[in-house]
């Protein structure tokens, strides 16, 4: 099991007490594309966040590839994430002085790779994503589309464990969100890398094979989704 | 490495601006500090410009006349310093703190020739070797008066290198007159030495042995003073004390009343030094504090901008947090840029407060103003050891560090979702 999270409470508290997670159990295998979904305000993106150690959690036991994610230090939680973990965001998080292919490099350079060995690595990456040509412009310069595939090269340049994409094309246009997930789908079929997708569109989520219903910081229901009949706009469109 | 420097590179080139204005502060602190001690240095050394023509450790004792009356003396008696006085600094309780000791006796108005070059109304001022040292008589050739000079009350005389200019027609070869014969009146004297002479005032004097002097004139053992130098003393009250032991052991000598104040005259040039040094290092605090307070200003502007540098950059520093940097490497990322940043503009402050300063020598430090007839330099050498100038540059680096580490720690501890939600 890669992921396993048992009885996980997340409360915020700003002044007043916020309980977004009330007990979240799930159990997410090697090589599966999962989505999350939930209406705003479910719960879904904190969930997403203590997946990806960008925060903690108040009770239950996390548990990645064996390692249990609990109380970690900011040093121990960086590494985890520089090792096992690629983020896909909304809004790309792209460094903004740092041309596409040194945007892609960054995750090698946190790992001490010589910069040699982490250009060539990202340069193919770059490839993949059909993105050679755009690998020395500034982000400013690209499509959000170009963007956010540079950001699932950053993504996947670490060879992690799990990729999660917090709304990976929120802010796209349809089109766009289509390739996007195209390229998504295409990685977890033929690479067998594991997606963890958290949405609110249901297009997007009848791209996984496994939809997780979050409501009110529980989880509703696990719908089977292999015949990607989830959406009630057509299986290959994406709704905006 | 590399790495880092490229990494800071790009950040300060993407604010230009603000990287600019922190130079700017970093720059003009260590400028502004240079430059006001450069010329604080300057004016100090033009005030101080004629304590170094004598030792500062010495005193003259001359002859006075008495105000009050003492042991059946009237007051109003001339007193007069012999040669015998000297004797008294060579007992106790001066012998252990007193050095060197000599007198002096001058005889004016003679002619001295030298083949068919001559100069009227010349002075010739009989004196001991330790005067060599006392009145820092500077040698251009040959040596000074020594012991056997006086014991053998040899003929020998210390021309000025005006007079050897004016004999060698303008050459300034002095070696090729030692041993030479010059004539004072009808006495015929060895050139022994060449010393300098002050250009601007009336030193003119021929140096001769004190002995020889006495012999040729016969004159009694009254001398114009008696000069020493002693050691030992460190605080202007210890000063005070020793010159009025020195005082009464005088007056006591010569039936003097012992507190008389004029009786004889003494010239404590170290008293004179020691409230010389007390007033520029009052100048010098003076100084150094307004440059301090100026490198303060240097040091709140570069904590000001990383303060700013450090929020504006929150996110980013969430992004590379999420993508597996450690604490560790955003506290490096900021504080070298910190560093390098002080570090390159302190530089540049300090070159151009040095070049100011070289300016100021050659355009102030060249002009002159009258006092009293006399023309003295506004500004004499304004300029900053280098020890100090890359003193004030190490401590602005290490204060931009400081000012660097505070707001690079607090981005450094920050949870990686909370930079990323910043914006």
């Amino acid at each position: 099991m890669l992921i396993e999270l048992k009885g996980i409470h997340k409360t915020y508290d700003n002044g007043q007490p916020l309980h977004v997670l009330k007990g979240i159990d799930l159990s997410i295998e090697k090589g599966e594309f999962v989505s999350i979904m939930g209406a705003s305000g479910s719960g879904k993106s904190t969930l997403l966040n203590i997946l990806g150690i960008l925060d903690n959690y108040d009770e239950g036991e996390y548990h990645l590839a064996g390692h249990l994610i609990k109380n970690l230090s900011e040093r121990e939680g960086a590494t985890y994430r520089n090792q096992m973990i690629g983020f896909v965001f909304q809004s790309f998080n792209l460094i903004g002085f740092k041309t596409a292919v040194e945007n892609v490099e960054l995750p090698l350079f946190y790992q001490g790779m010589s910069r040699h060995r982490r250009h060539e690595m990202a340069m193919s990456y770059l490839e993949k994503m059909g993105l050679t040509d755009w690998a020395s412009h500034y982000p400013n310069e690209m499509s959000g589309g170009q963007k956010q595939r540079v950001a699932i090269a950053r993504a996947l340049i670490t060879h992690p464990e799990i990729i999660l994409a917090d709304e990976p094309t929120g802010a796209l246009d349809s089109k766009t969100s289509v390739e996007v997930m195209d390229l998504l789908t295409k990685l977890n079929r033929e690479d067998g890398v594991t997606i963890i997708v958290v949405t609110h569109e249901s297009g997007v989520a009848n791209c996984a094979d496994k939809i997780v219903h979050i409501k009110d910081g529980l989880i509703e229901r696990v719908e089977d989704n292999r015949q990607h009949h989830s959406s009630m706009f057509g299986t290959t469109t994406i709704m905006k | 490495m590399r790495d880092l420097l490229q990494e800071i590179w790009e950040s300060l080139r993407r604010n230009k601006v603000r990287t600019c204005l922190t130079g700017l502060a970093v720059s003009w602190g260590i400028f502004m500090l240079i430059l006001l001690l450069g010329a604080g240095n300057g004016l100090l050394n033009a005030f101080l410009n004629d304590s170094g023509e004598f030792a500062s450790n010495t005193m003259m004792v001359g002859g006075g006349r008495t105000s009050k009356p003492y042991a059946g003396y009237k007051q109003g008696r001339r007193i007069r310093i012999s040669e015998k006085d000297m004797d008294l600094l060579r007992q106790e309780p001066f012998s252990e703190k007193v050095d060197l000791i000599s007198t002096s006796l001058s005889r004016s108005g003679y002619t001295m020739t030298y083949g068919r070059r001559y100069f009227n109304n010349v002075t010739l001022y009989g004196t001991y070797p330790g005067d060599i040292e006392m009145n820092r008589v500077k040698m251009e050739a040959g040596r000074f008066i020594n012991e056997k000079d006086i014991q053998e009350k040899r003929k020998v005389i210390i021309i000025t290198h005006l007079h050897a200019k004016n004999f060698l027609v303008g050459s300034t070869d002095y070696d090729q007159l030692l041993g030479q014969k010059v004539k004072v009146g009808n006495l015929s004297f060895t050139i022994i030495g060449v010393r300098h002479g002050a250009e601007n005032e009336d030193d003119r004097d021929l140096f001769v042995p004190y002995t020889t002097v006495k012999s040729i004139f016969g004159l009694s053992d009254e001398v114009d003073g008696v000069t020493f130098s002693f050691h030992g003393l460190k605080t202007e009250a210890e000063s005070d004390a020793f010159e009025s032991q020195v005082r009464t052991s005088f007056n006591m000598a010569h039936q003097a009343a012992p507190d008389d104040n004029s009786a004889v005259w003494i010239w404590n040039r170290f008293s004179q030094y020691l409230q010389m040094e007390k007033g520029r290092n009052m100048l010098t605090r003076a100084l150094w504090i307004i440059g301090l307070l100026t490198l303060v200003s240097g040091i709140v502007g570069v904590s000001n901008i990383m303060l700013i540098t450090v929020k504006e950059r929150t996110h980013e520093f969430g992004i590379r947090k999420a993508i597996g940097a450690r604490p560790g490497s955003i506290l490096k990322l900021i504080v070298a840029e910190s560093v390098l940043i002080t570090a390159f503009f302190g530089y540049i402050g300090m070159l151009l407060g040095m070049i100011s300063c070289k300016i100021l020598d050659m355009t102030v430090g060249q002009s002159t103003v009258d006092v009293f007839g006399e023309s003295v330099k506004m500004l004499d050498n304004p300029s900053v050891g280098l020890d100090t100038a890359v003193g004030a540059t190490v401590v602005l680096i290490v204060a931009g560090t400081i000012a660097g580490l505070f707001p690079a720690r607090q981005a450094a501890k920050v949870k990686p979702i909370e930079a990323l939600r910043a914006e």
